[in-house]
Formats: structure tokens, sequence, C-alpha cells
């Protein structure tokens, strides 16, 4: 391998990674551990927005990962930070879980629209609300653009689709908040990984979560590396990176 | 222009002096003749008149829709109950043209579209899908039947999606409401795929219609209230273009980007009476 990067900090995706719904990926708790003796730094980050950070941070205890509040950076915060800015009052389409995340933000008379994962939401009336409201001024603000997420019964749309639906609609560009491109670990290759490798870091795609055949050909460049799981590729860090 | 014997004639004229060189007119029907809402909609005014009188006329009449709520048949039976002399061979909707295509290429679709426009499927083999239609299915559009349409298309090796139009939005009695074109782009995103469209602005569905008349592009004009599909559309085609000022019209559509009509006019009947009065001199 041509040079080796010490690496100061890594970046860990949540969904897909570490857990699939309420199921750890197998070995991924000792991992973690094995990752934090080592000298880097170790963060979360996540476009889950199903649920709020402490829904979230609890799930994960639940299965016996060690990792604190503060250590997550969850789409939905950053999405709260922006309607704060720019003191809009939004429609909130998103996950009733994830609302926590929104309390103390006013919500009457809306003139924003904020759309996360919601499959509750993305019914014909609702989409028709916003679509109205954008038309007549409304700033769509995505939490995130991904096309697919998996669910236990399959593969489930994303909250992308319907952005980019309403944007032709209403040919308007959303403004897209949410996960920072530097990512390192994660299962949807144009999504993540491309983001990380076009920020210069190294991406490590991993085959858990929505990986399907192929996918570490969709983006150039490849993945630094793709593993078969998030165990699979703390061992290649601590044996490699550091 | 061309000279002969010294005097100037215009090879191409605009509108509305265009319309003495005419020979077929092709009407859109959402927006320019009724506004589709609770029960049958409602005839815009003046346009149940306007058909009739183009009908008396010289003039080849016929009607391109995307409308994909209804089968033809009920759709026509629509549009006589609401007063307008039409019959269904001048009609041209996407649903028998799409049919046409999956004849052509043995394909087997999965539909998510209108329950009404259900029945016009009924003859075509939808087992064992390998490719997916959807139409302008409203309500119908929920997350799951969404869902089920993306996870055909991303389980096939060759994906292959037909939108029946591309339409934004149109406009109903009790507001703007979102069309097709929102949801072939949302499956086109998902599933990173380009979306075939047939119907309108399908150069393919255009000429079908000219076929039909036995004319050429530019012996013809289209009058319609969208102006990408139906007035965008035709332009592409050679023929002429004009929007009415009815239907899913908005006043940002006269200063667009990109697509200039060869007219805008206040409704159909005000096309109808320039179009006469022009070919009566």
């Amino acid at each position: 391998m041509a040079g080796r990067r010490a690496l100061k900090a890594v970046l860990i995706d949540l969904s897909g990674t570490l857990h699939v719904e309420d199921m750890a990926v197998p070995g991924a708790q000792e991992a973690l551990n094995r990752l934090r003796q080592a000298s880097v730094a170790v963060k979360f980050v996540t476009n889950t927005t199903k649920e709020s950070k402490r829904n979230l941070l609890e799930r994960l205890q639940h299965l016996n990962f060690d990792l604190q509040e503060n250590e997550i950076f969850t789409s939905l915060s950053a999405a709260r930070s922006l309607l704060e800015q720019k003191q809009h009052r939004p429609l909130l389409l998103v996950e009733d879980s994830a609302l926590e995340d929104f309390t103390g933000i006013d919500t009457s008379e809306p003139n924003a629209v904020v759309i996360g994962l919601a499959p509750d939401h993305f019914n014909y009336q609702t989409l028709n609300k916003a679509f109205r409201m954008i038309v007549d001024g409304a700033p769509l603000i995505a939490i995130h653009k991904a096309r697919y997420y998996r669910r236990k019964d399959g593969l489930a749309l994303g909250p992308g689709p319907f952005v980019t639906g309403l944007e032709y609609a209403t040919d308007c560009r959303a403004t897209v908040v949410g996960k920072p491109e530097k990512t390192f670990f994660a299962q949807d290759a144009r999504d993540d990984v491309g983001g990380a490798q076009n920020a210069g870091m190294l991406g490590i795609l991993v085959r858990t979560g929505k990986y399907r055949e192929g996918d570490e050909n969709k983006i150039s460049p490849p993945p630094h590396l793709t593993c078969d799981s998030f165990p699979d590729a703390v061992e290649h860090i601590l044996q490699n990176l550091l | 222009m061309r000279m002969r014997s010294g005097h100037f004639v215009m090879a191409d004229e605009g509108w509305p002096g265009c319309a003495k060189s005419l020979k077929g007119v092709i009407l859109d029907m959402c927006g320019v003749l009724y506004d589709s809402g609770e029960g049958d909609g409602v005839a815009i005014p003046g346009s149940i008149e306007a058909v009739r009188r183009l009908k008396e006329s010289d003039l080849q009449l016929r009607f391109c829709t995307n409308e994909t709520q209804a089968t033809r048949e009920k759709f026509v039976a629509k549009l006589q109950r609401l007063g307008f002399d039409i019959s269904a061979s001048e009609v041209f909707p996407p649903a028998p043209a799409a049919i046409a295509v999956l004849k052509d290429r043995s394909l087997r679709p999965h539909l998510l579209v209108h329950d009404g426009l259900l029945p016009e499927f009924d003859g075509v083999d939808k087992t064992n899908p390998n490719c997916v239609i959807i139409g302008d299915a409203a309500e119908y559009f929920s997350y799951q039947n969404l869902n089920e349409a993306f996870r055909v298309l991303i389980g096939l090796e060759k994906p292959v999606l037909f939108s029946l139009g591309q339409g934004k939005y149109y406009k109903e009695t009790d507001g703007l409401k979102l069309d097709v074109g929102v949801y072939m782009k949302a499956l086109e995103y998902a599933c990173d795929l380009k979306a075939e469209v047939i119907g309108k602005p399908s150069p393919t569905f255009f000429q079908s219609v000219l076929n039909d008349m036995g004319l050429q592009s530019h012996e013809a004009l289209m009058i319609g209230d969208d102006l990408l599909n139906d007035v965008g559309g035709a332009q592409h085609c050679g023929m002429k273009g004009v929007q009415v000022r009815t239907g899913k019209y908005r006043p940002s559509d006269e200063r667009h980007p990109t697509v200039m009509a060869d007219g805008t006019v206040d409704n159909l009947a005000q096309a109808v009476e320039l179009i006469l009065n022009q070919r009566r001199r």
C-alpha cells in the first residue's frame, strides 16, 4: 500500500454499519471497544431521521454499544440549527419519534417544509400540502436525500425520491442539511463513501445494511477498502492505518 | 422569406396569421375543455361552443390528452355528459399507446395507476412483471404502492419504467395537485434510471395523432394549458403551440426561460375565434 496515513479520527455511520434496526452487526460491540483503545477520536454520524438522538442512544446502549450522546451527530440536529438560524416555522414531515429533536420550535402557520424519513407522511395528501406551500414560497429543507434504506422486510424508499419529486414539481432546489460528507464507514456507496473520498478522506464500504453487490464500482474514486462488516474494517484500521 | 414575382411571401408566419394555412387542430382536454374536480368536473366557459365551431369548419380536429385516471371509454362519456360533441376515435390518451408498446416489446407490466384505469389493461398479461408503468394515480400514490413499484424495478436486471406523461401538476377545482411526472422523477432517482415517457410530450405520441389526421406537423396547431408538455412538446415536433390562460396556466409561464408559446390566449373560445377569423379573410 502506498504511504501510510496516521488516522486521528474515525467517523462511524450507525444504521446498517453497527446495527440493522434492533439487531447489532455481529462482533460490532467488541470491534468498537478495540477501536476506542487505539489513539483515535471516535464519533458517530447518522442520517437516521426515524428517531430522536435520545432514542438512538438508548437503542444502541441496549445493544451493548459503548457511546455517549455528545459523540453522536445526527442530521436532525443539523436541521434544527438551520431552522433556528433562519427563524423558519416548519411543516415537519419527519417520523413521530424524531419530533422530540424539534421541541421548542414554533410550528404554527408553517412557512417552511422539512422532509426526513417519514413513510407515514409520504402520502398523496401530505405531499400535495407540501407542494402548495413551496409553490407559495416556502423553502424546502431535506434532512438528507437517501435513495432507499433497508428494512427487515426489504428495501424501502428513502426521502430522496420524494424531495427530488418536489424539486421537479416546483422548479426549486432543496437545501440538504445533514450528514457531513466526511464519513468513514457507510454502506450506501454513492451517498456516503463517495462523499468521503471526494472530501479527501478514506472511505471504507461495508457489506452490511443497504449494501448491494457491485456498489464499490459505482463511486469514483473507488473506496479505499470494501469489507464484509464493521469488525473487519476495524481490524484493517488497527493493522494498517494507525 | 421567399420572393416570388416581387412579393414577399412569409414561409413561416406566426400566430395568429399561421391559422390561415392550417389543416388541423389538436386540443388538450383537461384545462382547455374542462376543469376536473368533484364529480364530472366543470366545462370551461365557451369551450363546448368552441369545439362545435371547430367541427363545423374545414379543419381536422383531434383531442390529445394525458388523462390516465379513467379508461378512454369512461372519459369520453364524461365529456359527453358535460355537453361536448366528441367521440372515442378522436381522442388520444396514453394507455392505448402504452399497450401497443408492451405488445411490441413483449413486456409484462407492474401497474401503478389509478384504479379507474385498470380496465384498460384487462387483456394484458401482468404476471411476472418485467417493467413498471406509472400513470396519474393520485391518491393511489401511497408510500406502500410506490414502494412496491420500486421493489419491482430494483429487482430487475434490466429495469424499464414507463411514465404515462411527465406533468408536474394539474389544476382541479380545489387547487393544484401533483401529477405523474413527480413520481416518475422519484422512481428515477431511487433506481438511478431514466423513464420512457408515453404520452405528451413524447414526439412519437404527437406523431401518432398527426398520422391519424394524415397531416404534416407544420399543418397542425396544438392548443393546451401546459406550457412544457402541450406547447413545448408540440413545437418540438414542428407544430405551432398556443397556450390558454385556463387550467394549470400560471402568469410566470409567459416569462418561461426555455419555452415561448406561439401565442397566448385567454381560453379556447378566444383561440377558436382568432383562428376562424384568420381563415375568413
